[in-house]
């Protein structure tokens, strides 16, 4: 891996091997995919693993910030990484990732093409990565606890909710206050516009009871009572939530501030040994029981319309927006921030205000 | 092979290894350390450089003194409460209990939660203290309080609780060593001479045991202070500790440099307080030769 940098990063390997425990190193058969919860659930990564004799391993993130680090630390870890539409471009830069032969993967070419052109999957002539998987994120809330029917972001920043409100531990947490506020470009806030956005967040604060930093968190902050609104990854953690037969429902609402947008797109690691599984884990993906696995665990949206024609049918499947791509257009999809740190900053400054 | 050779060579062959450790796996990071942060955040990563920017950023931004105070606030408290649980326990174990099979077992007793993971007893302090969690529930079952409250986990307070009962034993340890050291023989001297219990303790026990407490309290302050588990377990949205920030450097903000130079303070900071304890300790030294 150490030739997937450049000469003046030729440190990082090294500090990484004298600072953080040694990983374990990836060995030939085995798959190594950084990706999010419920992305590698047992009920389709099993037959996945039968049919084409590879092996996986997966470890979770908590937020798209957690790639670049991972992979800065001694890339040679992983194989492949599932990042959000906002950052595949950002891996592209800093040289984390390969570009992908299309042609050796089955189904590509009946993927959205809203996705399979957009923007950073396709760039510099190159394709780099393979959608995967869509959503959105959306609202949620306790219609047992909160008053009527909230339609604003603005919710989120009622008093009368103070310690009952969680908010996704993600720099996402600026776009939510900037829509709030009126801003139009969230991409690309001025530093007067962010100044207000970190002031109106820091005035939130004391109406949090938690930061939420995995899909995991949340539902246990829920099921504890702990909190009764928050922002949440569609689909996943309210399913979890009212599986758990608490006593209560949780409710998703769209804003009329509009809810974002994310697709999430695997991407091949630059230097992988395993790009034989690997290419064959994108096609698996792609296909019947990738798609509707993937489905099934998140609750999230297929990218692939054509293989969950077998799972998904009639109102499930338009819950799930097959063949309703222009569903996207009433969604803030995730770009990167045209100023990444500055948004970074103000986020952490935000968490670190008394 | 004069004596003088075969001196050297016993010498290396004795310390090369360790010296060899130490050199690998202390001087080399804090060296490397040290140097990147100098370095500058270039997006998507960074590049080497030598320039001050990043101590610049990290006395004038507000959100790194705010952070770097409120930390030593919360290992100021962690280590007050529990040098104020800790004493008295140690006390306790060593000149209450006769029986010296009850007192190992009790001492054991302190010392056996360190055998569990770390996570967990942090994780137990979140179902004790949550709004459906066991305290809770008692208060609402001995009808104290009609519906459960939320201030119990998810602040500063619930950080303070989690971190001293699990750094406790970091403290009862020294201190009982202490205690346990001092000889009879100069308590029934002190005894004999017309001392009551208070002028004992105050004029024979404490000045002995300083060092027990120094050590200890040494120890839980450091520990605490560079604590990042507890602010995410039972922290809330002011729970941000420094070592949070330095994991978001290093991580999110994949700002290396600017996170070395946060490491480079802590530091220290840290060498300032083993400095001050270290002086301390010498000072309350009492000679019993």
């Amino acid at each position: 891996m150490t030739k997937a940098y450049g000469r003046s990063r030729a440190w990082l390997p090294l500090l990484s091997a004298i600072s953080i425990a040694a990983p374990s190193f990836a060995n030939a058969a085995e798959l190594n995919i950084l990706t999010w919860e419920g992305y590698a659930d047992p009920s389709f990564i099993e037959k996945f693993e039968k049919a084409s004799s590879c092996k996986t391993t997966s470890t979770y993130v908590g937020s798209n910030d957690d790639f670049a680090p991972k992979l800065a630390a001694g890339g040679g870890v992983y194989d492949i990484i599932v990042p959000s539409i906002d950052t595949i471009g950002l891996m592209r830069q800093a040289g984390f990732v390969e570009p992908i032969d299309t042609k050796k993967i089955e189904g590509f070419s009946d993927v959205y093409p809203e996705f399979t052109k957009a923007t950073d999957v396709v760039a510099e002539g190159e394709t780099w990565s393979v959608p995967l998987v869509w959503g959105s994120i959306s609202l949620m809330y306790r219609p047992d606890k909160v008053e009527g029917k909230p339609d604003s972001i603005g919710v989120l920043f009622d008093k009368k909710y103070a310690g009952k409100i969680a908010m996704w531990d993600d720099k996402s947490s600026i776009y939510w206050a900037a829509r709030l506020l009126g801003f139009e470009n969230v991409y690309d806030l001025t530093d007067e516009q962010l100044e207000t956005v970190k002031a109106k967040l820091i005035e939130q604060k004391p109406l949090i009871r938690k930061y939420w930093a995995t899909a995991g968190e949340l539902t246990e902050l829920y099921a504890n009572q702990e909190v009764w609104l928050s922002n949440t990854w569609t689909g996943l953690q309210s399913k979890e939530i009212n599986n758990l037969k608490k006593g209560f429902e949780v409710v998703e609402f769209t804003p009329k501030e509009k809810a974002e947008g994310w697709m999430d797109s695997m991407q091949l690691v630059k230097g992988s040994q395993n790009t034989d599984c690997a290419y064959k884990f994108f096609s698996f993906m792609l296909g019947a029981e990738g798609q509707c696995g993937i489905v099934g665990s998140t609750g999230y949206f297929p990218v692939n319309p054509k293989s969950v024609s077998g799972c998904l049918k009639g109102e499930e499947a338009e819950a799930k927006k097959v063949d309703n791509i222009e569903f996207v257009k009433s969604l803030v999809m995730w770009q990167l921030p045209a100023r990444l740190d500055k948004y970074l900053e103000v986020w952490n400054a935000v968490k670190a205000a008394p | 092979m004069t004596a003088k050779t075969r001196k050297a060579l016993t010498f290396w062959l004795l310390f090369s290894v360790p010296l060899a450790w130490t050199i690998v796996f202390l001087i080399l990071p804090y060296g490397t350390m040290g140097m990147m942060s100098f370095w500058t955040r270039k997006f998507p990563l960074f590049v080497p450089d030598f320039q001050f920017g990043n101590y610049v950023i990290l006395f004038t931004d507000p959100q790194y003194s705010t952070v770097i105070l409120r930390t030593l606030k919360i290992a100021a408290l962690v280590t007050a409460y529990s040098v104020a649980l800790g004493y008295p326990l140690a006390y306790f174990l060593v000149f209450t209990i006769r029986s010296e099979k009850l007192r190992t077992l009790l001492y054991m007793c302190v010392v056996v939660p360190l055998w569990v993971s770390y996570l967990l007893r942090a994780y137990t302090w979140k179902i004790i203290l949550g709004t459906d969690g066991a305290l809770n529930s008692a208060l609402l079952w001995l009808g104290l309080i009609s519906e459960p409250l939320d201030i119990f986990l998810y602040n500063q307070a619930a950080m303070v609780i989690t971190l001293t009962y699990i750094f406790i034993p970091f403290m009862v340890m020294p201190i009982f060593t202490a205690l346990e050291r001092i000889p009879a023989n100069l308590i029934e001297a002190s005894q004999d001479l017309g001392a009551g219990p208070l002028e004992t303790f105050f004029r024979v026990i404490m000045p002995l045991s300083t060092a027990g407490v120094i050590a200890g309290a040494t120890m839980t302050f450091c520990l605490s202070f560079g604590d990042f588990v507890a602010p995410v377990l039972v922290g809330g949205p002011s729970g941000t500790m420094v070592a949070t920030v330095l994991q978001s450097q290093f991580g999110a903000a994949l700002n290396w440099p600017l996170g070395s130079a946060l490491a480079a303070i802590i530091f220290t900071l840290v060498l300032i307080v083993l400095q001050i304890s270290s002086k301390l300790d010498r000072s309350g030294r009492v000679s019993m030769g």
